[in-house]
């Protein structure tokens, strides 16, 4: 799309500018500009729209979906939302992904850690099995998962809600790949000092995996508080639903009839902050995240 | 590794292991064998699949979803039609998106560059269902991308009530046939249930407004992929074409195209494998409609299950998908390989040899993080 | 395995939440207990005796509250527990709770799917009291397989709603109030102006059907056995409809930028709707500002015609608790608890006794009543949901559908089902 719409607007005037001793010409930057700022307000309006929007009035969002000035204001949307379940779907999200977080950090480091550096039998067998499982398709697990829950006993309560998404394949393989990448030597000298396995791992090796963890971190967080598809077969009580399950059953009819838009642009917006908050503080990551990404190509 | 104690290393590692196993094995491996089971059977989802009220009705689920003349046919290959459809339409959008945005982001005297890194990727960290709603709020009849259509003149359609196929909207617009009266040459003959007609729909209106959403979401990820790679490309090489007098788009084609080649590879691969999927959007957006034509399989298969008391047929729809994303993502694969195959795999076994040396964040974080933006 | 599940809580001690102890054991375990046991799922469906879970539909906050209270108050008189859950999506959480052993003691059940969950073996057969006060029409709608399942909570009609200033603006009195087919043609035709259409329904048979019955036409034959959706009086009937569209008198709501009829409505965009009086909850509350009047449906060439919906308090066969469940459904029927509802969220009553005090409360209400005696309840055979569904998507397409085909394919869709 905007490849070529750079190209068009920079004519054929090759040399030197693009890598760069000479400054381009005034209009050239202008163009690219243009184009950007394009794009940004492509990509950051709707979410002022969705925050206008959250102070109107159902007919005025309806009606003037465009205009950035409420008329007339109200904080309605946000009062139904306090006083609805919003806030124990809000509560039942944090308590999953925090859980989700910490057990996926800790026991994908423990198995990572073991895949990297320890030697035991069958340990190939199961790496391959991790890339064996890494392939499957999450979304066709849906049936199959709530069948095992049902049978298990637990539908309907926190840990059907968090262990099955606890462990994933991909972050063992993440922090397998990052433990390879630390010098042996640290270790063996713990080791001579006659520190356990565990007390190694815990201790020496972790502290070491610092970006990794964060990384891992992140990830989990973001799947876990985004995740959607779980949360609707693994529960089907209202006191256990997630943001997302509780959020998406707007759409629904579950606030009565009409569309409600304010309340919903509300809601959208409150179950984006976290997520907010978490990319700004961590963005760094982030954007390593996909660097290193790119270079496995 | 000469003073690890063996014995020891075995117990531990084995018990460091243990608790991925057990949660691996218990909701994905045996998973797949209990729904494999359900597959075969014709269970009501009453109680449990394992008792004698449940009876082995072999291959019938998969044969009345791909053999037999019926609804339940019918509605699958509607939901491969639309899907198909959805795939060739996002996953090329996608890239080429993310590749503009990655270029436009590169250059030297860019001011702001985290900004604009930063607009374009926080999309694709924001939950799916939060999206969703922002976009049925969009794209409402009288929604702000219809008024800004009208500035231009144009009278937008109704978004998600619209089931007209692109392909007829166009064939009609042209004079090819006209959508309220098709020709019979195109409703007669029928593949799988479904007539050329249906078939060669295009992507309904409804579908197009997710599919835009879907490019607009996950482009983010895909750009600073594209990125990462960019400021990998030695100035050296560039300069010397420069030299060589080629201009800007050629050095475009010749240089950074090739170069970033394989990452290309991966954000195709990462597309097809993610849209394949699509769920969410379904669920909380058009629950399949309207007439149909948002139906994917992912959502079909749950549909089935959950409201319509098909479990079998449900969990051979998901079994059909996994094994329709395998060969697809196989051939794939195959297909973009070919020619340079053999350079390429030099090429990448250097990287690896280099990654080694390196500490990385670790490979996967970025697959990881754009199967979850495809996925969510 | 087991030992070293124990070795493994030990680390686990090092730096874990309790929580998450307390979850990976929880899955482990439940494993070795299942896999150790007889393997049924296991059913902590009613919970401790004298707890209920009601499930309801809710069309918002008046009904949710009116339910609540109604059960509250027999709660605290029998000394039972009942907590009323609101669905976001009714049929998928009922399913997850058939399929879970755990279905909600009793649930708001639509006619329409009485065959289908009481062929399933998903329904406990209960009788209410007084059964024989019910509407014997209602009485019919819930009878699947020689059985009555359960008690008629309450039922509406379909009637047509005029805006009363379009109505004027464009020159009509009562007198024109249409009462054939052509009138109503006629009228839409003189109220489609600039922004409004003359009539804007509800894609869907649970629209149109009205149409179809009308014109003496019905889906099924009598017996519920044999499809009859390629028979004339069908097509006549979507014909009827298809026609009118190509004009441009009649619209479906979403061609007005509207989820449903009602909605369509209250934005004024349609001058008249085909809605049943839960249209009038909405209008009360979203559109307190639009006057409109409503009157029967309009008699076709066979007669009059309309469609009844209903819906009956469902109680699951899987319930621990069914006799509490059953005396619930006693108390929440009662002419004097059916008279509450109405006031508070505007549904007729499903009992003949009480329908005087309600005509007298709600005299506005008449033409639903009306409806009661020539309604036509849904389509009632086991498997037909998605028979139906399919039906509706082709008929979201009216405007461009071939109607033969369309009904065709009904046919031997349905005629697969009805086989089974």
């Amino acid at each position: 799309m905007s490849a070529p719409t750079k190209e068009e607007t920079t004519p054929v005037e090759p040399q030197i500018q693009a890598v760069g001793e000479s400054k381009p010409s005034r209009l050239k930057t202008y163009g690219f500009y243009g184009v950007l700022l394009f794009f940004a307000i492509l990509y950051i309006y709707p979410f002022i729209i969705q925050l206008v929007t959250s102070f109107k009035t159902n007919p005025d969002a309806t009606n003037n979906s465009l205009s950035l000035r409420p008329d007339p204001f109200t904080t309605q949307a946000w009062e139904t939302l306090a006083t609805s379940d919003f806030p124990t779907w809000f509560g039942n999200s944090v308590i999953v992904t925090l859980s989700v977080t910490i057990g996926r950090v800790f026991f994908c480091s423990l198995a990572g850690y073991a895949l990297a550096r320890l030697k035991f039998r069958g340990r190939v067998a199961l790496f391959t099995g991790l890339l064996a499982i890494m392939a499957v398709p999450g979304i066709v697990l849906l049936i199959p998962k709530f069948l095992v829950l049902n049978y298990l006993g637990i539908y309907n309560t926190y840990p059907a809600l968090i262990v099955p998404i606890m462990i994933d394949a991909a972050g063992i393989f993440i922090m397998k790949q990052f433990f390879e990448s630390i010098p042996v030597s640290v270790e063996e000298a713990a080791r001579i000092d006659g520190a356990g396995t565990f007390r190694i791992f815990w201790s020496v090796v972790l502290p070491m995996a610092k970006p990794a963890l964060i990384t891992l971190t992140i990830l989990s967080f973001q799947g876990s508080w985004n995740e959607l598809g779980h949360f609707i077969i693994a529960t089907n009580n209202p006191d256990l639903y997630t943001l997302t399950r509780g959020v998406a059953g707007f759409t629904t009819g579950a606030l009565g009839s009409g569309n409600q838009y304010p309340i919903a642009m509300a809601a959208a917006l409150l179950m984006t902050i976290p997520t907010a908050m978490v990319f700004i503080l961590f963005q760094r990551y982030f954007t390593q995240g996909a660097n290193t990404g790119a270079e496995k190509g | 590794m000469k003073a690890g104690d063996p014995q020891r290393q075995q117990g531990a590692g084995w018990l460091f292991v243990t608790p991925a196993i057990l949660v691996l094995g218990l909701f994905l491996i045996l998973p797949i064998f209990m729904a494999l089971w359900v597959s075969l059977s014709d269970w009501s989802g009453r109680g449990s699949p394992f008792t004698s009220e449940t009876s082995f009705v072999g291959l019938d689920n998969y044969s009345a979803l791909l053999a037999e003349p019926g609804l339940a046919r019918q509605d699958l290959m509607i939901s491969f039609r639309n899907t198909f459809y959805y795939v060739i339409g996002v996953v090329p959008l996608q890239t080429v998106l993310a590749l503009s945005l990655a270029v436009l982001l590169n250059n030297k005297f860019l001011k702001g560059r985290t900004f604009f890194r930063t607009a374009f990727y926080f999309p694709s960290v924001v939950s799916s269902v939060a999206i969703s709603l922002l976009f049925l709020f969009l794209f409402a009849g009288g929604g702000a991308i219809n008024k800004v259509l009208a500035w231009f003149g144009v009278n937008g359609p109704n978004w998600f009530q619209d089931s007209r196929g692109l392909i007829h909207i166009i064939g009609d617009r042209v004079g090819l046939w006209s959508i309220s009266d098709p020709p019979s040459w195109m409703t007669d003959p029928s593949v799988l249930g479904l007539s050329f007609w249906q078939w060669f729909a295009g992507p309904s209106v409804a579908l197009s407004a997710i599919m835009m959403q879907v490019v607009w979401t996950t482009a983010g990820t895909f750009m600073l992929m594209f990125l990462a790679s960019l400021q990998d490309l030695p100035t050296e090489v560039e300069e010397a074409a420069m030299v060589d007098g080629a201009n800007k788009w050629q050095r475009f084609m010749n240089v950074t195209v090739p170069h970033l080649r394989p990452t290309i590879l991966l954000v195709v691969t990462l597309g097809f494998i993610g849209t394949w999927q699509v769920f969410d959007q379904m669920y909380v957006m058009t629950q399949g409609g309207p007439a149909k034509t948002t139906l994917t399989p992912a959502y079909l298969s749950y549909q089935a299950a959950f409201t319509n008391f098909q479990w079998g047929q449900g969990a051979a729809i998901a079994f059909i998908l996994f094994a329709l994303i395998f060969v697809l993502t196989t051939l794939q694969r195959w297909l973009l390989r070919d020619k340079d195959a053999a350079a390429q795999a030099k090429a990448e076994r250097r990287q690896r040899r280099e990654a080694r040396r390196r500490p990385p964040g670790g490979g996967a974080v970025a697959e990881q993080s754009q199967r979850k933006a495809q996925t969510t | 395995m087991k030992h070293r599940t124990r070795r493994l809580s030990t680390l686990v001690a090092f730096g874990l939440t309790s929580t998450l102890a307390i979850a990976a054991c929880g899955g482990g375990e439940g494993f070795d207990d299942e896999g150790s046991g007889d393997g049924a799922a296991a059913t902590d469906g009613g919970g401790e005796p004298g707890s209920l879970v009601m499930l309801i539909a809710s069309s918002g906050d008046a009904e949710t509250d009116a339910v609540e209270e109604a059960t509250a108050a027999w709660a605290e008189e029998s000394g039972n527990e009942v907590e009323v859950r609101v669905a976001s999506d009714m049929g998928q959480e009922l399913a997850q709770g058939f399929a879970g052993g755990n279905p909600p003691d009793i649930f708001y059940l639509d006619a329409a799917q009485v065959a289908e969950q009481a062929n399933a073996g998903n329904l406990y057969e209960y009788e209410a009291e007084e059964n024989d006060d019910f509407f014997p029409a209602l009485q019919e709608a819930f009878t699947y397989d020689g059985t009555q399942w359960c008690a008629p909570k309450d039922f509406s009609t379909l009637a047509l709603q005029i805006n009363t200033a379009k109505w004027e603006e464009a020159g009509l009195t009562d007198d024109d109030i249409p009462t054939t087919y052509e009138e109503l043609a006629t009228v839409a035709e003189t109220l489609t102006e600039g922004d409004t259409t003359g009539l804007v329904i509800s894609p869907g048979i649970d629209r149109a059907g009205a149409f179809v019955v009308g014109h003496g036409g019905w889906w099924l034959n009598e017996e519920g056995t044999e499809p009859t959706g390629a028979s004339q009086e069908v097509l006549d009937g979507l014909s009827y409809v298809q026609d009118n569209m190509a004009e441009g008198h009649f619209a479906y709501a979403g061609d007005v930028d509207a989820g449903w009829g009602g909605e369509a409505f209250g934005t004024e965009r349609a001058a008249m709707t085909i809605e049943g009086n839960w249209i009038r909850g909405a209008m009360s509350n979203d559109y307190p500002d639009v006057d409109y009047t409503v009157a029967e449906l309009p008699e076709g060439p066979a007669g009059p015609g309309t469609l009844l919906f209903t819906q009956c308090w469902g109680i699951a066969d899987a319930s621990s608790n069914q006799e509490a469940a059953v005396e619930l459904v006693n108390h929440l029927t009662t002419p004097e608890q059916q008279l509450e509802f109405a006031e508070a969220f505007g549904v007729m009553p499903s009992r003949q006794a009480a329908t005087d005090d309600y005509t007298e409360s709600f005299p506005d209400d008449e033409p639903f009543i009306a409806g009661g005696d020539y309604g036509r309840g849904p389509i009632n055979a086991p498997g037909m949901g998605q028979v139906v569904a399919d039906l509706n998507s082709q008929l979201e397409g009216i405007a461009n559908a071939n109607l033969q085909q369309v009904m065709e394919s009904f046919d031997s869709n349905a005629q697969a089902v009805l086989e089974q």
